[in-house]
């Protein structure tokens, strides 16, 4: 009988330390070297096509990871590379997304918030679907062009993310 | 015809004369660029992890502007800041910022210590091309100054070619 009680408290033991467990959370998140990868990527990639840009990839909660200011660009696709990547990062889609639907609705709450641009070029940085990052370019003639840098950066460690 | 001659010559020569010290006046910079500044930070930022040290690494242009910022996640959070007020510290002074950690233990009051981006810490070497100083490298994250300083030495030693 004091058997059972012990093991019946075992048990209680084993489930407390189960709910512990259960209240912190797990997460995968970028290393320098494939958050720097994806945005040389970007930065190559647009260079190849004659393109200058800016890249930013920042991490699960905005931070900057990786900032790269671009040759002979602008000091605006500087700034404009992070606030993709931040509005990628916040609504865990396309900056391009965000674009849209501040052209169907020009008062949308977000729009007033700091960093959040109606912008393509960010696109988020996807595990499975955790969004751990984003990456933002910035500079080519067009935001689908930028884009595409930043998808060239993303195709390149595809293989890591998971 | 007298007129004429004079009137062309002498608009040449005022023409010259203005065009001249105009273009004169314009500087002519060498400038980091993108790939050379990646290729610092990161030789930096993989010297530093051989050796068993997790670092962030910042490179600066000529205007102490962000040229490569890289956060290590694998090193403490303050270290991104403090690369890169090293790095601001090298630039500013034309020096390594060990050089003005050593002004504030001499003079603890010198008063660039209270200008927001200067650190009194080893670890940021100026960028130089000849004598003209075109930016620096800042890195954090090692047990010492003298640790973030080789790292940032063998990120130039890479690109030493480079720098001319």
């Amino acid at each position: 009988m004091k058997n059972i009680v012990t093991i019946g408290g075992l048990a209680l033991a084993g489930l407390i330390a189960g709910s512990a467990n259960a209240q912190l959370v797990a997460h995968k998140d970028l290393s320098v070297t494939t958050a720097v990868t994806i945005a040389q990527t970007a930065v190559q990639t647009c260079k190849s096509q004659g393109y200058n840009v800016s890249a930013h990839v920042l991490g699960r909660a905005g931070e900057v990871l990786v900032a790269m200011r671009g040759d002979d660009t602008g000091p605006q696709t500087y700034e404009n590379s992070f606030k993709k990547a931040w509005t990628s990062r916040a609504q865990r889609a396309p900056s391009l997304n965000f674009a849209n639907a501040v052209k169907a609705n020009p008062t949308v709450g977000a729009i007033h918030l700091s960093n959040m641009v109606p912008a393509q070029g960010g696109l988020p940085i996807m595990v499975g679907d955790d969004a751990i990052g984003a990456v933002g370019v910035s500079g080519a003639p067009g935001g689908d062009k930028d884009e595409a840098c930043a998808k060239a950066g993303l195709d390149k460690v595809a293989a890591d993310l998971k | 015809m007298l007129k004429a001659f004079t009137g062309i010559s002498l608009g040449l020569g005022i023409a010259c004369a203005v065009a001249a010290p105009a273009g004169a006046q314009l500087l002519t910079h060498k400038d980091l660029s993108v790939a050379t500044a990646t290729t610092i930070a990161m030789t930096a930022i993989e010297t530093c992890k051989t050796q068993g040290y997790n670092v962030s690494a910042n490179v600066l242009g000529r205007e102490g502007q962000v040229v490569v910022a890289i956060r290590n996640p694998a090193a403490g959070f303050a270290t991104f800041e403090n690369s890169m007020k090293k790095a601001y510290t090298a630039r500013a002074t034309r020096a390594p910022s060990g050089k003005f950690a050593d002004t504030v233990k001499g003079n603890p009051n010198a008063p660039q210590f209270f200008l927001s981006n200067y650190v009194a810490a080893q670890g940021a070497l100026p960028i130089m091309v000849g004598n003209d100083v075109i930016g620096a490298v800042g890195i954090s994250g090692a047990p010492g100054g003298d640790k973030d300083e080789a790292c940032a030495k063998a990120g130039l030693d890479k690109v030493a070619a480079q720098l001319k």
